[in-house]
């Protein structure tokens, strides 16, 4: 990754009537950055992708590709090239023609068959040349689709839920593949995706739409740690998000009085504002300790009855119901050598640091 | 239940009602006698053999031929930009044009023949094969946009945006993904729109003047008896001609919407 600017959005806006499809985007994209847009469905990651490849142009705001305003220019003629989210294979062409098919006419044949036999080999196709984009299976088409892509040495790599066709196992296959691949190749990519984990496993920097909003742009530890409120905490993880009192404040440090866990020192989050007493928290749910006995060296406690139990192999997931706490809160605990193992009714005692909490204070800054 | 084989007996009857006219066709059409009636007198292969001793029934031939390739190329090509439109875009009035295209289909024939006529008298075009082909393109256009609409319905509309994407223009992405893509589509609208053409009397009745396509031919052949033998052989081909025109038209068209779905 460099320090350059490959990509820059000034006030993007897409409206359709009365429609914010995408407003008030600005974004600076580093060369050789992998970077995702994510969200849940409907809202405008997409919009922002298409209007980088030149599918569909905003309503207001610059879009600048290496520099270059790109107002008016047609997908055709930018350096970006992009993977569809159906993939797009062209089923009356084989896949040595489905890759070539950007290069044809400009590059002298055996030029062409030498990059595409190189392609191949980059996703791991070599040799498939001949075979019918009908005879691809699903993980064989996105490979083609990278392929026809890549070929074009694009600046800027799109893609548009790549791995939502795939299954569970192929995907988490893909993920590594396709970080390996940016980082060899040291293009950008700038991936659309809902799924939180996609994101996370694979990009240097996420930014995260809600309602046609850019709500924040971090790397994956920060998002996760620091969120800049509580729609951005629970989208990324699951989040327990419990009210508090702000008792007072020492430089970085916030004394606070929370629901259920009491008085507790936590950290300042420089994401958020906090204007009132009233504020929140949140605690992921494996940042808490579960015992049977009162754990020592917590500096707040809590006990409970365990409400509900669920085993999911590498770790086991309880709600644990606690006096104070509208919600049950969510405990994660990994399957250290099978010791943990409460039932539903068991009671419980919850152990909390300050460090685990993070502050959502009252308004994103 | 007894309901249930009542309504097979109704399906029953209704197909008979329906097709067996359809096949005293060709069976009368091996009888060597002229008289059209039971019982049959013999078997003979005359009719069909003297079908090409006759100079007019060739050339009417040759003009339905010519006009039903001109008007199958003419309402696919008009039915290909049509459908591509309906399908891929949403634009002010397009439900309105989408009716307009399919009107041909329930105005009556003869409304559309007499009042076509008047029109090219007016605009000073005698009639002949130039105004048939243009009556039968106008009446086959339905035809092929709900064909080629079927076709586009089925057609990924990334696969254009890839084309942009990988650097080539409209007009190319037209020539290298959108004909080849729905080409079953295009082959299927031709057969249908030429066999529209080809069966089709009561337009080219009033639009053929002196040029008379096979169907008008026929017509003008039944006031005489002694052909009429004649005219049921030739009617049969034709029948077995269209029927196998639309079996591979119908096989076209399902394979331009199977193509898409793997």
């Amino acid at each position: 990754m460099t320090d350059r600017n490959i990509i820059e959005l000034r006030g993007v806006e897409k409206r359709y009537g009365t429609f914010l499809a995408a407003s008030g985007i600005d974004l600076d994209l580093k060369e050789g950055e992998f970077f995702s847009l994510l969200g849940p469905s409907g809202c405008g990651k997409t919009t922002v992708l298409r209007m980088i490849a030149g599918f569909q142009e905003p309503t207001a705001g610059t879009v600048l590709i290496d520099g270059q305003d790109m107002e008016g220019v047609p997908a055709n003629n930018r350096p970006t090239n992009m993977v569809f989210q159906s993939y797009a294979i062209f089923p009356h062409l084989n896949v040595g023609n489905n890759v070539a098919y950007g290069l044809r006419g400009k590059a002298p044949k055996g030029e062409i068959d030498q990059r595409v036999a190189e392609a191949l080999d980059m996703v791991e196709l070599g040799g498939l040349q001949d075979r019918g984009a009908s005879e691809l299976s699903g993980g064989q088409r996105q490979r083609v689709a990278l392929a026809r892509a890549l070929i074009m040495r694009p600046k800027v790599l799109l893609l548009d839920e790549p791995l939502s066709a795939l299954d569970k196992k192929l995907r988490e296959q893909m993920q590594f593949e396709m970080r390996n691949l940016q980082q060899s190749l040291g293009i950008t990519f700038v991936m659309v995706t809902h799924d939180q984990y996609e994101a996370m496993t694979m990009s240097d920097r996420i930014g995260v739409m809600f309602n046609g909003r850019l709500k924040q742009v971090d790397t994956p530890t920060t998002l996760y740690a620091r969120p800049c409120d509580q729609q951005v905490a629970s989208f990324i993880g699951e989040m327990n998000i419990l009210p508090a009192q702000l008792l007072g404040e020492i430089g970085n440090m916030l004394s606070i009085d929370a629901a259920a866990f009491g008085r507790i020192e936590i950290e300042r989050n420089p994401n958020v504002a906090t204007s009132s007493k009233d504020m929140n928290i949140g605690i992921r749910p494996e940042q808490l300790e579960i015992a049977a006995e009162k754990p020592e060296d917590y500096p707040s406690t809590v006990q409970g009855t365990v409400s509900n139990a669920a085993f999911y192999g590498e770790n086991i997931h309880y709600h644990i119901r606690v006096a104070g706490a509208e919600k049950p809160i969510s405990v994660s605990v990994p399957n250290y050598f099978h010791t943990v193992d409460f039932k539903r009714g068991d009671a419980v005692w919850l152990g909390l640091q300050g460090a685990s909490v993070i502050d959502l204070g009252t308004d994103t800054k | 239940m007894k309901r249930p084989s009542t309504l097979t007996a109704y399906a029953f009857l209704y197909l008979v009602f329906l097709y067996l006219p359809v096949l005293f066709l060709p069976l009368f059409s091996f009888n060597s006698g002229t008289i059209v009636a039971f019982p049959i007198k013999g078997w003979t292969l005359d009719w069909y053999r003297k079908l090409g001793e006759q100079d007019t029934l060739i050339q009417a031939l040759w003009n339905s031929l010519g006009v039903g390739t001109v008007v199958a190329i003419l309402s696919t090509a008009m039915g290909l930009f049509a459908a591509r439109a309906f399908v891929r875009y949403r634009f002010r009035g397009q439900r309105a044009a989408e009716g307009l295209v399919m009107l041909p289909l329930v105005i009556p024939g003869i409304i559309v023949a007499s009042s076509m006529l008047v029109l090219f008298l007016f605009l000073g075009l005698k009639p002949s094969l130039l105004t048939v082909v243009l009556g039968h393109t106008f009446l086959a256009l339905p035809f092929s946009v709900s064909i080629l609409k079927s076709a586009f319905d089925d057609f990924d509309a990334s696969l254009e945006e890839a084309s942009y994407d990988l650097g080539v223009g409209v007009f190319e992405t037209f020539r290298r993904v959108t004909l080849p893509v729905v080409s079953p589509g295009i082959i299927a609208s031709m057969l249908v729109t030429f066999t529209v053409s080809f069966d089709e009397f009561v337009l080219a009745f009033f639009l053929s003047g002196n040029q008379p396509t096979l169907p008008v031919y026929i017509w003008s052949q039944i006031r005489f008896p002694a052909k009429l033998p004649n005219v049921l052989a030739l009617g049969s081909i034709l029948l077995l001609t269209s029927v196998l025109l639309l079996v591979l038209a119908e096989y076209f068209r399902r394979r331009s919407s199977a193509s898409e779905v793997r």
